[in-house]
């Protein structure tokens, strides 16, 4: 019996193709400049989450310099992103 | 009388004309510099007109200001950074300028000392003020929170206590919006 050699698709598949299939996450920083109230409104408004989450992402900006606000395709990301700096917010990408 | 009230769906604010003044150059500072400061042609319906054709001026990222309100969407891939910014930078800010074109149109049609803000126009306002207030921090150079604290205490006599002052009362008119949207 011989063991099977690996598949040659498995090889010849692109570097980090499937990557880009893994999930992007939006990353707002904490910044000494927008007013907490501010930041909540924003994330209930913009992502229409509940207020008690809105409230508990931004004190997780707070209280830890940063918090993922949304995560998704890459171009769902980068809509969110330029959403949070039209409302400037500092926002970053990030792979998860 | 209260500075914030709501009146149906419109939102009113009580502003003195000195303050009415101190927001119109402010919010008018900002949107000159996201229009590169570029002529708009004045007057003259053909010179406005070629203002329109030219180029928009580009922007200078190395201004602060700039840096900041358009920060980088990769912060450890310039490449992807800068085609992020090729993206989106144009109807960004066209978006703010139109946002700061709302507050400067209210600031003009103050009825005395009031000034109304239709609701779905509260956005504008809020984006317009933060922008604002951005800017004056940068200007204060409030890059951290112990920052935030120092400018607090710039003496009487020192210039920046004035802009301190503006910076904090941004903020007071961004919460009584904020409070009238519930």
């Amino acid at each position: 019996m011989s063991i099977a050699e690996p598949s040659s698709v498995v090889l010849d598949r692109p570097d980090g193709a499937w990557l880009e299939q893994a999930p992007w996450a939006t990353v707002v920083w904490n910044d000494p400049v927008n007013l907490m109230s501010y930041v909540t409104h924003v994330f209930a408004s913009y992502f229409g989450y509940p207020r008690a989450k809105a409230e508990k992402l931004m004190m997780q900006v707070h209280t830890q310099g940063r918090a993922v606000v949304s995560s998704g395709a890459r171009e769902k990301m980068e809509s969110d992103v330029d959403a949070m700096h039209s409302y400037g917010l500092w926002a970053t990408m990030e792979k998860q | 009388m209260k500075d914030f009230s709501r009146e149906g769906q419109s939102l009113r604010l009580r502003l003195s004309t000195y303050e009415a003044a101190i927001l119109t150059s402010m919010v008018e500072q900002v949107a000159g510099l996201l229009e590169g400061d570029a002529p708009l042609g004045g007057d003259d319906p053909f010179a406005r007109w070629q203002a329109e054709l030219a180029p928009p001026v580009e922007l200078d990222f190395s201004d602060p200001v700039i840096a900041r309100l358009f920060p980088e969407a990769y912060p450890s891939d310039q490449s992807a950074s800068d085609e992020f910014r090729r993206l989106t930078l144009a109807g960004q800010r066209q978006q703010r300028l139109d946002d700061a074109a709302v507050v400067l149109e209210a600031l003009r049609g103050a009825n005395g000392r009031r000034l109304t803000i239709a609701s779905g126009q509260a956005e504008a306002w809020l984006k317009t003020l933060t922008a604002v207030r951005l800017s004056l921090a940068i200007r204060l150079e409030i890059d951290t929170e112990d920052d935030a604290r120092q400018a607090a205490r710039f003496g009487p006599d020192d210039p920046r206590s004035f802009v301190f002052q503006v910076y904090e009362w941004l903020a007071y008119l961004s919460e009584g919006i904020l409070g009238l949207l519930g």
